[in-house]
């Protein structure tokens, strides 16, 4: 019983430090309909090697991952998830932006930026979510990443070689963790509020 | 668990855990150098040239395209210079086409967006997929301001490529990037693996050690058992091997030692018993004579008239001496056991000592007969080969004579009239000589198969009981035993084992 108890503390304990270790970062937090809608902007995942890659002609993606917690705890009471598909076009200027089943053109990199990693007014959670927690404490955290493949296409690019082994399959799946995870991410939180009663 | 379990132990986990720590060295180092052959910076350079080659490609393409609605707009300004006829574009526009691939449209076009001229390429009849964009270009050529729109397209399939030779070269270079890891990754996922297969078969290899370990350790606690002086120790043997052999050794050690133990202590027992007989013999032999004398005195020197009491005197006397006569024979049997040799052993024939114990046959049947020979078929019988043991023929002879003596007496008793039967017979089996004595007669219970060879115990009226632990005194010299149990016929059985002389 008190190992577990000391369990519990060390969890609580490691949760609060992981979740002191983000930086914060203002984020613009509104209510609507009983679920919050979350504003910033993660424009500075676009460093110089990002823009650059951007810019290549091959497909690129950026996600953003947006996600409410309850202060103290690493449970998500609330994630959205968008990411958008870049490609620059080399035939004509201009890049060629595909966020879900929709497709757009847009002209300079700025503009795709702005489109793909400023985001305003997102919903995040439902309102069944929040309703059972009214007057807590809340954050939001934010990970933007650029290039993480999608776990389908590492699937298909990654493949274990047939056999029975049991080596294969477990490695490649670690493996495939680690090459098929973003080449660069940002992190960040919002200050801690209360979800209004 | 004791010591030399976890010794084992130690050796068995020594052995399977430095195994695997090497296995996962060598496996890792080998990983690194088959990962490095497949991915190395040569092939990633490779691969971002083919990146950078099918890029270049379709910079090329559009460079192209440009410099095409270029020379389509210098041809038309030319043509338009020359003739002043707006009517020969349409030739000039199809004479284009051909010319340029990537062209599948041109469209001349005035300052009120009518088309002046225009010339197409039929669709593509295979269906390829194109990706197509117009290329526009103003035009003055003095008949008033034109608008040129070149239409140019290329297979949609430059774009994928790019795409796909773009997304392995992607993969490749992570795959460069993260290299040590990946090696790292595969001889770890081998080596827990392989430390969960080791660690079962550690489980049932200690399991199945253990099978051993403890055999061994029950040796260890038997012995110290054995050491502290008991000997009814015995360990089942169990499957075959050595320590089966070991257990089996040690106990036949027990049983010797508790067979050595049961003969001394018998012996010394008999010893003892010895020693009493003989001051015993001593103590009573002496007054006697003095007692016989005196009883004989009194009855001679009577003078009286007295009839009745010179009767009664000479009753006395008669029961004095009788009794006297009686103790004299208890004292002289105390005596020749008191003084009773040790064996003194020499290569002898067993059947030999059957043959003469042949000849003392009659005289036995006619004393146990009361002077007539008692109606008791006694049968002794031996092989054709000698039977060669270490023995005192005399004593040993006087041991078989007195249970034949009891046989006879048993028999008779129980068949006064015919129909007894006494079997005397020697024979060898797995190295023991045994000389057999066995009859139909009552036999003797079960309970009582270890007292009859105690001293002084006996069932019969005028018996001294001194008879069968001689017998067992002598064969015990011989080292060898006698034995006591039912005979198939129903009486008792003797047996006597002595140890074969060993071939020369």
């Amino acid at each position: 019983m008190r190992f577990a108890l000391a369990a519990v503390v060390l969890l609580i304990a490691a949760v609060a430090y992981g979740q002191s270790q983000l930086p914060l970062r203002d984020l613009g937090v509104t209510w609507s309909r009983g679920a919050a809608k979350v504003s910033f902007s993660a424009r500075d995942l676009a460093d110089e090697r990002v823009r650059r890659e951007l810019s290549s002609g091959l497909r690129k993606r950026l996600v953003v991952t947006v996600s409410a917690h309850l202060s103290g705890s690493n449970w998500k009471m609330g994630l959205r998830q968008f990411g958008c598909d870049v490609t620059r076009d080399l035939w004509e200027d201009g890049y060629l932006v595909r966020i879900g089943d929709q497709s757009e053109r847009l002209k300079t990199l700025e503009q795709v930026l702005d489109r793909c990693l400023v985001v305003q007014g997102l919903f995040v959670g439902e309102p069944e979510s929040y309703e059972l927690q009214k007057g807590r404490d809340i954050y939001f955290a934010v990970r933007a990443e650029f290039n993480p493949i999608s776990k389908k296409q590492c699937r298909e690019l990654i493949r274990p070689t047939s056999g029975d082994d049991p080596v294969g399959p477990i490695s490649v799946n670690i493996v495939r963790r680690r090459i098929c995870r973003a080449e660069h991410a940002i992190e960040f939180r919002g200050a801690v509020l209360k979800v209004p009663q | 668990m004791s010591r030399f379990e976890r010794k084992i132990l130690f050796a068995i986990g020594l052995s399977v855990f430095l195994a695997l720590g090497g296995s996962i060295f060598l496996a890792q180092g080998a990983l690194r150098d088959v990962y490095a052959v497949g991915v190395n910076e040569r092939f990633g350079a490779e691969l971002v040239h083919g990146v950078e080659a099918r890029r270049g490609q379709l910079m090329a393409l559009r460079s192209a395209s440009d410099q095409v609605a270029d020379a389509v707009q210098w041809a038309v300004e030319a043509e338009l210079t020359k003739n002043r006829k707006r009517s020969t574009l349409d030739g000039l526009l199809v004479e284009l086409l051909e010319r340029y691939d990537i062209v599948t449209s041109i469209r001349v076009i005035d300052e009120a967006e009518k088309v002046l001229a225009s010339a197409s390429r039929a669709p593509d009849p295979l269906g390829e997929e194109v990706r197509t964009t117009t290329r526009e270009r103003e035009s003055d050529p003095g008949t008033g301001r034109l608008r040129i729109a070149v239409e140019v397209s290329v297979p949609e399939v430059y774009f994928e490529r790019l795409q796909e030779a773009g997304e392995v070269a992607d993969v490749y270079s992570r795959l460069q990037r993260q290299g040590a890891s990946v090696s790292d990754v595969y001889a770890w996922v081998f080596g827990v693996l392989a430390f969960l297969v080791i660690l079962v078969a550690f489980l049932i290899g200690a399991i199945v050690s253990r099978r051993v370990t403890r055999r061994v350790t029950d040796l260890a606690e038997a012995s110290r058992k054995v050491g502290a002086g008991d000997l009814t120790v015995a360990l089942p043997t169990g499957a075959r091997d050595e320590i089966a052999e070991l257990t089996q050794a040690f106990n036949e050690m027990v049983r010797d030692l508790r067979d050595s133990r049961t003969r001394i202590e018998y012996l010394q027992r008999i010893g003892a018993w010895q020693d009493f007989a003989r001051r015993l013999a001593h103590e009573i032999k002496n007054p006697l004579t003095p007692i016989q004398l005196a009883a004989q005195e009194m009855d001679e020197t009577y003078t009286g008239e007295d009839t009745t009491y010179q009767k009664k005197l000479a009753h006395a006397r008669a029961i004095i001496e009788e009794e006297v006569a009686t103790l004299r024979r208890l004292v002289g049997e105390f005596s020749a056991f008191a003084k009773l040799p040790e064996a003194d052993l020499s290569p002898s024939d067993l059947c030999e000592l059957i043959h003469s114990i042949e000849d003392s046959v009659p005289a036995v049947l006619e004393d146990v007969g009361h002077g007539t020979a008692a109606p008791i078929e006694v049968r002794l019988s031996c092989g054709t080969e000698p039977i060669a043991v270490r023995m005192d023929p005399m004593m040993l002879k006087r041991g078989v004579d007195n249970i034949l003596r009891n046989a006879i007496q048993a028999v008779y008793e129980a068949h006064p009239k015919g129909g007894g039967r006494v079997l005397v017979r020697a024979y060898e089996s797995e190295g023991v000589g045994f000389v057999e004595i066995r009859d139909n007669g009552p036999g003797i219970d079960e309970e009582n198969w270890e007292r009859v060879f105690d001293p002084y115990y006996t069932t019969k009226a005028e018996g001294t009981g001194l008879g069968l632990a001689i017998v067992k005194k002598v064969v015990l010299e011989h080292g060898g035993e006698v034995r006591l149990d039912r005979a198939p016929e129903g009486g008792a059985r003797f047996s006597i084992e002595l140890p074969l002389m060993e071939p020369r």
